[in-house]
């Protein structure tokens, strides 16, 4: 013990020691100190707000699936007959991954409501409210109940200023519209939103009565499995689908699964948190890069101070010690402030997200991503502190002494001013640019990561936000005006009226129908009678689409995760039947997650006969898609199934995206421009503190200030542009490849969005004079720098 | 008769230090005649430099007027001082402060392109100007870390002179140099008065004070006196003893 106190106390006062040049560090450059505190404050928010999205959110789901006792894989039949829930009993209770599972009455229809500006259109399985809340497996939490006694409960998702407690909504089921009044709002993790495959929609037992009653929705069994290991959803949720085809081929099914609902719901949350974890380390990368450089130019500037200290006795590792008090501590306690921030901001993301996942997130302190945030960001600061103040080492006193402030060596005059073409303030500039490679490094790393930042909110604005097809081309594949199902009776009819109705400019078969690989995989077949018609060819991305009936197109994705290519023969199961088909092409989409396939209609029907059948259709550019709708499906009474506004669907879920899109791409481009300023003030306040005695002789010269202050501003442009220029063509090349990287968990392999070019070079443009704007109005510093003032001090 | 190029009108400078105001230049009224060679002496701490960057145009006065040839220069804002000086001053430092990231050419371009787009002519009058004060052309590429004090300072003379200025101020230009060096130096602004060219000086040094024809004696921020030595020559033995002798009236 008593041997611990010389250490304690030598310990103690050499920290106390590097403290004391730490703090007069930090007050000689306060100016520094405040550009790495805001670009460390802003690395450590979006780190801090990236880790709380990855590490959390979707863990919020599973919080809540537990707390539901939600299940694992969800099927709806449309049969209520105790011969088909004990044969899936069966199978169930036989199969070793099978935890629990329950059975509940319900009646199954494809429908649809009017929501946010578009229509909501999904497999929708109704309950009966009371029984619904009664389930053991899969239950509903009420987060809103008028306590009223007739009407319907939506879930949560749904609730806008115009679906809301006391309004009515009306539903069309099938093809029949029912108007109901707004009870309340209900969480459900595996059946609460369109995403999910299936939407349940809770009936109060009248009105429920009422549409068993009139028929609109069969009669269904929705069976609620629970399994051992979540991971087998997949699996577990092909196996039953295949008993029931198999046992059932006419019987329709819908059904879930826990690996596709936590993937369907955690788009945004995906798209988003891969851009706040890019900003997070690109804010990172450029506070590291100018912490560098400050250390660097610090111990070149101040050398000759480093020389006395070590002249009185300072060891090099106190010197060091006290940039790492001064960085650190920096690191430490601004980090806190932007943990703080991000648990702030928070919220506003999670009202963003919410409105793509519709679970609740109740938001709390998270141990794990704040220590994770504090770690990275010190540990990375500290890291390049040491790394860079190493050089101290090296410092001899007697040599530090003498050279001060002179350390350079200039032995090559690049810019002889007698021999360059260049405006003498551009000559200047020059000259300093290349003396000072420092600055330009900086300059470089943050205009690259800047400039990718700009292609990027390029990319959104065209193919998401000023023009949605791209990005529905990608995520949704195939689009038309209408879809309409027909019975198969009437087809050829309907085709026929179609091909001469006026106000329609394309029909094409595009069907969606379920197949077996292997007897095994379910996969999501997509028919048409002829492929050369639909809008979205760029759905190929390699081969061409099947065009006779022994051809096969499948999912890139699906096709890397089996190993087969074009050229391969693969076995389809359907309706019994199994036929080798060969695969002429891979696709890209993200239906099924990727487990998808295109066949031609002979090419099924060698499988089996279709029974009903959807038709894509495009419409004249003044035709009203519901009046036309409405139209058809009166004028084929109960032959119509189905009828969708395609663009009305897609308008009421993509503009969730849309604004989530255009707040990420405003909020990064802001965040640019924040960091580009911080850059600058930074590298600017260095530069004037280095060009200082220089500045000065040449206003005692004749110099205007107007002069310097373009000169100065014009030392950064050479990496600026340059940078800037390189990365814009970078970034506009690995744009695509980076997208289709980050969404690759979700079927895309490769990603065709326009890069708008005319967009990236008029920002790249004003980027640049932003740059330049903010680079002159932070030299205007230079109008402190009196000649008589500078010639006095030494 | 000779030409006032710059007069002074009650000028006069003070510094806020501390809180309490310190009057430098007092109320001084002053003609400096074109071709002369005028010297402002005076122990540390009289005004000198403060005058001689006030005279400049580096430093405004707090009072007065400050009149080169009819331009007022006490009325000029920055902008415009700096176009004033580039125009018509060279300046000679004690600290010489070339520009050390430039080579000693480019130090001479970087003051004469202020006022000329011809670089052609430029370069050449700048070497013709450097070999006349007897730098090399292999000195020429040098930086000036590379130089010693005296080749320094005939650079600084040079820079002073590309711009070919009406006055050239120059403040304890021999303060940082050795004795050799210092005479080559006054030798070099003797030789430039001789050719015309009119000289405001400040020194302590007798010896570079003999130089000039003209002396000033400042005490306190007033001119206390003044002494007219006539053109410099070598030969001019009594010179030594009539600049003492108004020093010691001055109570230098």
């Amino acid at each position: 013990m008593n041997g611990c106190r010389p250490f304690c106390r030598r310990w103690g006062g050499n920290m106390r020691r590097s403290f004391l040049i730490a703090a007069s560090r930090f007050h000689r450059a306060k100016g520094q100190n405040f550009a790495v505190v805001v670009l460390i404050l802003l690395a450590a928010c979006m780190l801090q707000l990236w880790l709380m999205l990855a590490m959390d959110y979707k863990q919020n789901f599973d919080r809540c699936h537990e707390a539901l006792h939600g299940e694992d894989v969800l099927l709806v039949v449309d049969d209520d007959t105790a011969e088909l829930s004990e044969y899936l009993t069966q199978k169930l209770e036989s199969d070793g991954r099978t935890r629990e599972y329950s059975i509940a009455d319900a009646l199954h229809m494809r429908g649809g409501f009017d929501y946010n500006g578009g229509e909501m259109n999904a497999e929708m399985v109704f309950l009966e409210k009371e029984a619904a809340l009664a389930r053991s497996i899969g239950r509903v939490e009420m987060i809103e109940d008028s306590g009223k006694e007739s009407g319907v409960y939506l879930p949560l998702i749904y609730q806008s200023d115009d679906i809301a407690i006391g309004k009515t909504i009306t539903i069309t089921i099938g093809s029949h519209p029912m108007t109901y009044s707004v009870l309340g709002f209900f969480n459900s993790t595996m059946a609460g939103s369109n995403n999910c495959a299936i939407m349940e929609i809770l009936l109060t037992k009248d009105h429920y009565q009422e549409l068993e009653t009139l028929g609109y929705a069969p009669k269904a069994t929705l069976f609620g499995i629970r399994l051992s290991d979540q991971g087998e959803s997949e699996s577990v949720e092909a196996m039953l689908k295949n008993a029931v085809s198999a046992q059932y081929p006419d019987t329709h099914m819908a059904s879930t699964s826990y690996a596709l609902v936590t993937v369907s719901r955690y788009i945004s949350q995906m798209i988003c948190s891969g851009i706040l974890s890019a900003m997070a380390f690109f804010i990172l990368v450029i506070a590291l890069v100018v912490i560098v450089s400050n250390i660097i130019n610090d111990i070149q500037e101040h050398m000759d101070e480093l020389g006395i200290l070590k002249a009185v006795g300072y060891t090099s590792r106190q010197l060091i010690a006290s940039l790492f008090m001064q960085y650190g501590g920096i690191a430490f306690l601004v980090c806190l402030v932007g943990v703080s921030i991000a648990y702030g901001l928070f919220p506003l993301l999670n009202t963003m997200m919410e409105a793509q996942t519709g679970i609740p997130y109740n938001m709390r302190f998270l141990p794990l991503p704040t220590l994770l945030t504090l770690l990275i960001l010190v540990g990375s600061v500290v890291l390049v502190v040491w790394l860079s103040a190493h050089r101290i080492n090296h410092v001899d006193p007697i040599v530090a002494l003498r050279q001060g402030i002179s350390t350079h060596n200039f032995k090559r005059n690049r810019i002889p001013l007698d021999q360059s073409h260049a405006p003498l303030s551009l000559a200047l500039a020059l000259k300093t640019t290349l003396s000072g490679m420092k600055y330009n490094v900086t300059i470089a790393i943050t205009m690259l990561a800047l400039s990718l930042v700009v292609v990027f909110s390029g990319v959104m604005w065209k193919s998401m936000i000023s023009d949605m097809t791209p990005f529905l081309n990608m995520i949704v594949g195939e689009t038309a005006d209408s879809c309409i199902n027909v019975n198969e009776s009437i087809e050829s009819k309907f085709y026929d009226a179609m091909s001469e109705d006026d106000r329609v400019e394309k029909i094409y078969l595009y069907h969606s129908i379920e197949v077996r690989h292997e007897d095994e995989i379910g996969l999501l077949a997509t028919l048409s009678d002829d492929f050369t018609k639909v809008n979205n060819a760029n759905v190929m991305i390699e081969g061409r689409f099947p065009r006779y009936d022994n051809e096969i197109a499948i999912a890139a994705k699906y096709a890397n995760e089996t190993g087969l290519h074009i050229g391969s023969e693969m076995t389809i199961t359907a309706n019994g039947n199994q036929i080798t088909y060969i695969i002429t092409g891979l696709t890209q989409t993200t239906n099924n997650l990727g487990k998808d396939c295109l066949m031609s209609r002979a090419g099924y029907e060698r499988l089996g006969e279709l029974t009903n059948m959807s038709y894509y259709l495009d419409l004249r550019e003044d035709i009203d898609i519901d009046a036309f709708n409405t139209e058809i499906k009166d004028r084929y009474p109960n032959q119509i199934n189905t009828t969708i506004n395609i663009d009305s669907v897609i308008a009421g879920s993509a503009s969730i995206y849309v604004s989530l899109m255009t707040v990420l791409v405003i909020a990064i481009l802001i965040l640019s421009a924040v960091i580009i300023t911080f850059v600058l003030y930074l590298l600017v306040r260095t530069m004037l503190n280095h060009q200082k005695r220089d500045y000065g002789i040449m206003k005692a010269l004749g110099y205007t200030t107007g002069q310097l202050i373009l000169q100065n501003a014009l030392t950064f442009m050479p990496a600026l542009i340059i940078s800037a220029i390189i990365g814009a063509i970078g970034g506009s090349v690995i744009i695509n490849p980076l997208i289709a990287l980050f969404l690759s968990s979700i079927g895309i392999v490769k990603c065709s969005f326009i890069v708008p070019l005319d967009f990236i070079s008029v920002a790249t443009v004003v980027l640049i004079l932003f740059a330049f704007t903010m680079a002159c109005l932070l030299s205007l510093k230079i109008r402190k720098i009196a000649p008589r003032t500078m010639l006095t001090q030494e | 008769m000779k030409k006032v190029l710059m007069k002074t009108d009650r000028l006069s400078k003070s510094f806020s230090s501390g809180g309490t105001m310190q009057h430098v230049l007092k109320n001084i009224d002053l003609e400096l005649y074109q071709g002369d060679f005028t010297v402002i002496m005076g122990a540390s701490g009289a005004g000198k430099s403060t005058l001689l960057y006030a005279l400049s145009g580096m430093d405004t006065p707090t009072l007065g007027t400050l009149m080169f040839c009819d331009q007022e220069i006490s009325a000029m804002n920055q902008d415009e001082l700096a176009v004033f000086r580039r125009s018509h001053c060279g300046f000679v430092f004690q600290q010489i402060y070339l520009i050390d990231s430039m080579s000693v050419l480019d130090n001479i371009m970087a003051a004469g392109l202020l006022t000329t787009k011809n670089k052609k002519a430029l370069s050449a009058k700048a070497r013709e100007l450097l070999a006349a004060v007897g730098i090399s052309p292999a000195t020429q590429k040098k930086f000036p870390t590379q130089l010693s004090g005296g080749e320094a300072q005939r650079v600084g003379i040079v820079r002073a002179l590309i711009n070919q200025p009406d006055v050239l101020f120059a403040d304890e230009p021999t303060g940082a140099l050795n004795s050799q060096t210092s005479l080559d130096v006054l030798n070099l602004l003797t030789q430039f008065h001789d050719q015309g060219q009119s000289v405001v000086m400040v020194t302590h040094d007798l010896r570079s004070a003999l130089r000039g024809n003209r002396i000033l004696y400042l005490k306190d921020g007033i001119i206390l006196g003044e002494c007219d030595l006539g053109r410099y020559t070598t030969e001019d033995q009594k010179r030594h003893e009539r600049l003492s002798a108004f020093l010691s009236q001055m109570g230098w």
